[in-house]
């Protein structure tokens, strides 16, 4: 789900949880003791375009965009993840009916929110069955190359739902201000996953981040065998305990790319998976700069103050970090 | 990366080096302590290399303004460098003539790595712990004992340059950066016997070498140089 400014999070998340042990968040389902993925067994994962036309978009330019969208989730580098476009549909991107439909809908009751994304699970597995999308015309959107100032760029947001579609959770690579209505405003973002939008007319979504490609590298990798990435892994304790929902940011010092995690445990431990091999600088700070709800469910300690690890952590090819401890003090 | 301007300095010195070196052979054999022709010399002793910074680089996010290219949100900055670190260094040559030698080195040092952070909005600047490297040298060069110039009747003086192959471990030894060295620099030879062409030589080796490092354990792609003095002592066979 993607919000314009934060509400109440509508996300299907009493159907997921956070998937323990790995970097950002990907959706994951309990089955008995274990948590397992949730993502599509099977690629390309076919989807159909709602035909209906809004103002400033035709069904057409709607087509095309998810397409672009599509391509950029493809064109990841070690994902194996990919689409297929089956046409133009009648049917609302909602309910059950056995196809992934993309489209428009009238929402005007969710103000703040540009759109979202809905999925359907097999119980016994935790695959996914159906998903679909819907973007909310109570928004005026934008398909324009270059972006239009005050409407939202539609690209940017399919971007964003498609990587729920596919099993994402957010990221929490960004900051954020508070606004006079109670709101927050992007200051910046390190992933298109993350939950609030930039500014209407931004078309800096359109790209995907390396937080993003770590994590569909991560959930479809086209290399089984993990061998050209590495993980970094630890636990955050405040007072010689655990603190669960801690964000972690690693940063590849030599290469500058930055990939989120969190301490999802209640012992504090986190792993950060799909890294560059090579040294890393990890900070870690609470998890306020959007709802705790839109990441996590929990209690969520965000009661400390931002912190480094008191060295800087090698990520080695194809493997793990020793264990660093990460110790945060209230604020 | 290699720096073309930093290539171009290094690959200068090195051929005048040759060229000196290869003058060398026209000169007259002089007077004072020198080895001996076609003979094996082993040095070993310890070195000292000086810290140099490996890169600044800065983490930062896309801001959030419409157009094609809005300002980015910084989140730190870090600045790293590799601390000054002793060593060991062992070094066996073969005199080609009284006034050259050509040598192979190889050298141990375990330096730290220090990374400096700042610019946070939300934690003061702090500079982490270091991480150790390990880091090994193995080289091959060219010692050029400088005819006509004694230091006394015990001292002589030389030029060395010469290149080599750098490997760099990190601390958990899980991690291996590779990269090659070059150096040039002078010193000098003390005699505590022999040198007169007749006796072995045994004696002690000051030297000081400029290190350009090209690759390894580096963030900003760039060639880097630091001062390396050594002190050795060498025993001809």
């Amino acid at each position: 789900m993607r919000r314009a400014l934060p509400v109440l999070l509508v996300l299907a998340a009493v159907l997921t949880a956070p998937v323990p042990l790995h970097a950002y968040l990907k959706f994951g389902f309990r089955i008995g003791s274990d948590t397992v993925d949730v993502k599509w067994a099977t690629t390309p994962v076919r989807y159909f375009v709602n035909e209906r036309d809004i103002a400033g978009v035709s069904a057409a330019d709607f087509r095309a965009t998810v397409a672009r969208a599509t391509a950029t989730w493809q064109a990841v580098p070690g994902a194996s993840l990919r689409f297929e476009d089956l046409g133009f549909t009648t049917a609302a991107p909602v309910g059950l009916d056995g196809r992934n439909t993309l489209g428009f809908l009238d929402r005007p009751d969710l103000d703040r929110v540009l759109g979202a994304t809905s999925l359907l699970l097999d119980a016994s597995t935790g695959t996914l069955v159906e998903a679909d999308i819907f973007f909310n015309t109570r928004f005026q959107w934008s398909v324009a190359p270059q972006g239009e100032a005050g409407r939202v760029d539609l690209e940017s947001v399919v971007l964003h739902e498609l990587g729920h579609f596919v099993g994402l959770g957010h990221s929490a690579i960004g900051e954020t201000e508070r606004t006079a209505t109670g709101g927050r405003r992007v200051l910046g973002s390190g992933a298109v996953m993350f939950p609030i939008a930039m500014t209407a007319g931004s078309t800096a979504d359109r790209v995907l981040q390396h937080d993003d490609e770590a994590a569909v590298q991560d959930l479809y990798a086209a290399d089984a065998s993990g061998a050209s990435s590495g993980s970094i892994t630890g636990r955050v304790t405040k007072d010689g305990r655990g603190v669960f929902g801690a964000h972690l940011v690693a940063f590849n010092a030599e290469t500058g790319r930055m990939v989120g995690g969190f301490s999802l445990t209640s012992d504090g431990t986190f792993v950060i998976a799909g890294l560059d091999p090579g040294p890393h600088i990890v900070r870690v700070e609470p998890l306020d700069d959007a709802d705790v709800e839109s990441f996590l469910s929990g209690v969520v300690d965000v009661d400390f103050r931002a912190a480094y690890a008191p060295r800087m952590v090698v990520a080695p090819a194809g493997g793990s970090s020793a264990a660093i401890e990460i110790q945060v003090v209230p604020k | 990366m290699t720096s073309p301007r930093w290539g171009a300095t290094v690959a200068g010195v090195l051929l005048s080096c040759v060229g000196l070196a290869s003058g060398a052979f026209a000169q007259p054999v002089d007077a004072g302590p020198s080895l001996r022709a076609h003979h094996v010399t082993f040095a070993g002793g310890v070195i000292w290399t000086g810290g140099y910074p490996i890169g600044d680089v800065t983490a930062q996010l896309r801001g959030n303004a419409v157009g094609s290219n809005p300002p980015p949100f910084m989140l730190f900055q870090a600045e790293s460098s590799v601390d000054a670190a002793a060593g060991a260094e062992a070094r066996v040559g073969f005199a080609m003539s009284r006034s050259l030698t050509l040598e192979v080195g190889v050298s141990y040092q375990r330096p730290g790595l220090t990374t400096s952070l700042s610019q946070d909005a939300e934690i003061a600047a702090v500079t982490i712990d270091a991480e150790r490297l390990s880091q090994y040298v193995i080289d091959i060069g060219a010692v050029w004992q400088l005819p006509r110039i004694t230091l006394g009747r015990r001292v002589r003086p030389f030029v060395i340059a010469g290149g080599g192959y750098l490997r760099q471990l990190y601390d958990e030894r899980t991690l291996v950066e590779t990269g090659s060295v070059y150096y040039a620099g002078g010193g000098v030879r003390y005699w505590l016997r022999g040198g007169d062409g007749l006796r072995r030589s045994v004696g002690l080796r000051a030297d000081g070498r400029a290190l350009w490092r090209v690759d390894g354990v580096e963030f900003a792609g760039q060639t880097r140089i630091a001062p390396v003095f050594g002190l050795h002592m060498f025993m001809e066979f």
